[in-house]
This record gives structure tokens, sequence and C-alpha cells, in this order.
């Protein structure tokens, strides 16, 4: 019961983690497909 | 009288055929080799066909060229798959799998340990053995589901829950699905290195797979710590495991690893594959739960009894007696409480 605890718990701060690294490194499309002269 | 109504029928037959054929010819000759957009009569068929997997695109001012893009037949393609041809190919494998489960359990009913209950455990796997298995098994499992409700979702549960509920479920699916292929990928690595040793196929699998592992009937053909069997699980799950992340992380970062057709490609590899992924996967929790006793403790807390070692995997057991001496193996009470 342990070794399932510890590893539900290591799967959800690893995939916290893979969030805030994805999240910092992609952008919304607003911001990565528009220039100046458009508006979404 | 009757050779010639004979005679007849057969030239009548003749120049019918003859003139099917004086018909059909010109008409197959008349069509164009090349399609002309202009003509009234066109379909948008042919002129999809006459792109010959190429695009339509115009050109646009911001930054994202792509699009530009009108027409890309090849979506079409890649729409009637994941609408219509993968639905056919999970519901076959998943359901079809659930079907054979059900019809062997009822048939066969559970392996039992024949020799029962010695009370006397060896350890099968260490807790950071079970931590691996675990943290990809629970990521698997809502892999699985998310997965699934992309494919059969807005037929099945869209229905049933109405469509705003389906949209807050399916965003969150969705993060999930994304965030917690990161666990899985790590886990399925660590079980590749971690459990490559047994499960390299060598001829005692051969007799094992020919003596139909024991599953049907009373035999117990022997075998190391891993069986012909639990091998096959081990491969499907390194290399449908490592598939469906490399495909499935060139659909997450989009337009980094290739292009629109690439992408395509890529979930299509990734959905066959994750289907039949989720088909075995069902066999092994079978197997492992309901299907054999004792089978499930191995990975609940970490040992096995020794009668069980012995039926199931006699050459890993006489193994481990040799490295550690038999009397090594704990003799505890039956009723062991879960870890």
């Amino acid at each position: 019961m342990k070794s399932f605890v510890l590893a539900c718990v290591a799967a959800v701060a690893i995939a916290t983690v893979a969030g805030f690294a994805l999240n910092s490194v992609q952008k919304p499309a607003d911001q990565a497909f528009s220039t100046t002269g458009v508006r979404l | 009288m009757a050779g010639f109504l004979a005679q007849a029928r057969f030239i009548i037959a003749a120049f019918v055929v003859a003139l099917i054929l004086a018909l059909a010819v010109p008409a197959g000759a008349q069509q164009p080799s090349t399609v002309n957009p202009n003509a009234a009569a066109v379909k948008e068929q042919q002129l999809l066909n006459a792109l010959q997997g190429g695009t339509i695109g115009g050109r646009v001012s911001i930054p994202d060229q792509k699009s530009g893009t009108l027409i890309q037949p090849g979506g079409r393609d890649w729409r009637q798959f994941h609408e219509v041809t993968l639905r056919w190919i999970g519901a076959i494998a998943i359901l079809g799998m659930l079907v054979l489960l059900v019809v062997f359990y009822l048939v066969r009913g559970q392996v039992k340990l024949e020799s029962g209950y010695s009370g006397r455990r060896i350890v099968r796997f260490n807790g950071f053995e079970r931590f691996v298995h675990w943290m990809t098994a629970t990521c698997f499992i809502i892999l699985a589901v998310s997965g699934l409700n992309i494919t059969f979702g807005k037929p099945l549960l869209m229905p049933l829950i109405g469509e705003p509920a389906f949209a807050g479920w399916s965003q969150w699916a969705k993060y999930a699905h994304n965030y917690l292929s990161f666990p899985f990928a790590i886990g399925v690595f660590i079980i590749f290195l971690v459990w490559i040793g047994g499960n390299i196929p060598n001829k005692v699998d051969v007799e094992w797979t020919k003596r139909g592992g024991g599953i049907v009937g009373h035999d117990h053909p022997p075998a190391y710590r891993f069986n012909a069997g639990q091998k096959m699980i081990y491969w499907i799950v390194v290399i449908g495991g490592t598939a469906v992340a490399i495909t499935g992380y060139l659909l997450m970062f989009p337009f980094y690893g290739t292009g629109i057709q690439g992408m395509q490609l890529a979930q299509t590899v990734h959905a066959i594959i994750a289907v039949l992924f989720v088909a075995a996967m069902l066999g092994h929790i079978y197997i492992g739960t309901i299907g054999m006793e004792g089978a499930f403790e191995a990975m609940g807390e970490g040992t096995v009894d020794v009668n069980w070692a012995k039926e199931h995997h006699a050459l890993w057991l006489a193994q481990e007696n040799a490295r550690t001496g038999p009397n090594e193996s704990q003799r505890q009470p039956m009723a062991t409480p879960a870890e």
C-alpha cells in the first residue's frame, strides 16, 4: 500500500512540475500567432 | 427448329454484349485526364483528387504562415480515421478483450493455488519495483480513460451528461492526459531498465508457450522470474509505451518535430497503439487480480507464497533458494495485512 501511495504522490508531483514547465514554454495562441496589427 | 432458336439466342446475346461495349468504351474515353476546375459539372471530390496530396493555400500577413492553408485533403482521410475507423478498431479490440475475459472466466474460472498456501513467503518484487509499477499503472489508467474520452466521449458520454459538462470534463481530462504522460514515460523507461534482465526470451519460454502457460487445465510449466506471458506484457509496455510517448509528444509540441501530415500520421499511430495497449492491459489486470489466486499479492505487498512460486515460477524459486537458501523464506500468518 505504501508503494502505491508513494507512486500516486510521485505521479502527481512529476505531472505538476511538467505542467509548470509546459506553461512556461508554450504561449496561448493569441500571443504566439499575432502581431500588433492583428486583433483576436 | 430448336437448334435454330439456340443459334438465334446466341446471336442476339452477342449483339447485346457488343452494343454495351460499344456504348461503354467511348464513355470511358470521354473522361478527362485532368480536371478543369472551371467546368460547370466538376465535383469537389475530383478537385481534391487532382491535388494528389498537395494543398491549396493563400498568403497571410500574420507570422504563422501555416494559417494560409485553405484545403489539405489529407485532413479528410484523417477525420474519417478518427471519426469512424478508429472507433471500430477500438471497440473491437477493447470490447472483444472484455468479452474474451468474461467467457474465459466463466469457462475456466480462477486459476487456483492447487497446493494451497504454505504460510511461507518469498519476496517477489521489492519496494522500488512496486513503486515504479504502480506509478506507471495509475498514470496508464488515467491516460487510457482520458484518451478513450477523445475517441468515444462525443458519441457515448456527451449525450448522457450534456455538452457543458462534457466540455468541462474533457478539458480537465486533456490536462491530465498531457501532464501525466511525463510520469508515465519516466515509469516506462525505468521499467525497461529494471526488468530487462528477466525479460529476454529463452528456450524455457518456448516450452511454456507450447504448454499454453498452464492456463488451460492443471499444468504448471516451469518458468524463471518472468514467464513468456509476462515477457510479452513487458515488451508491449516498453515498445508500446515508447511509441505512444514519442507520437504523443509530437502532438503535444505541434510543428516542432513534424508538419501537419506527420502529425496526422502520429495521431493515427498513437491512437491505434493506445487502444491495443488498453486491450492488452485488460488481460494483464485480469490475470493479476481475479484470474489467478495469489497473483495480486506479488505486486500488492511484494511477497508471494512459496507454493505459488513453486507452481508458477519453479525455476525462479530454485534460483532464489540457491542464492539465499530455502530457510530465508519467512513464515507468516495466512492473513497477511496489506502494507
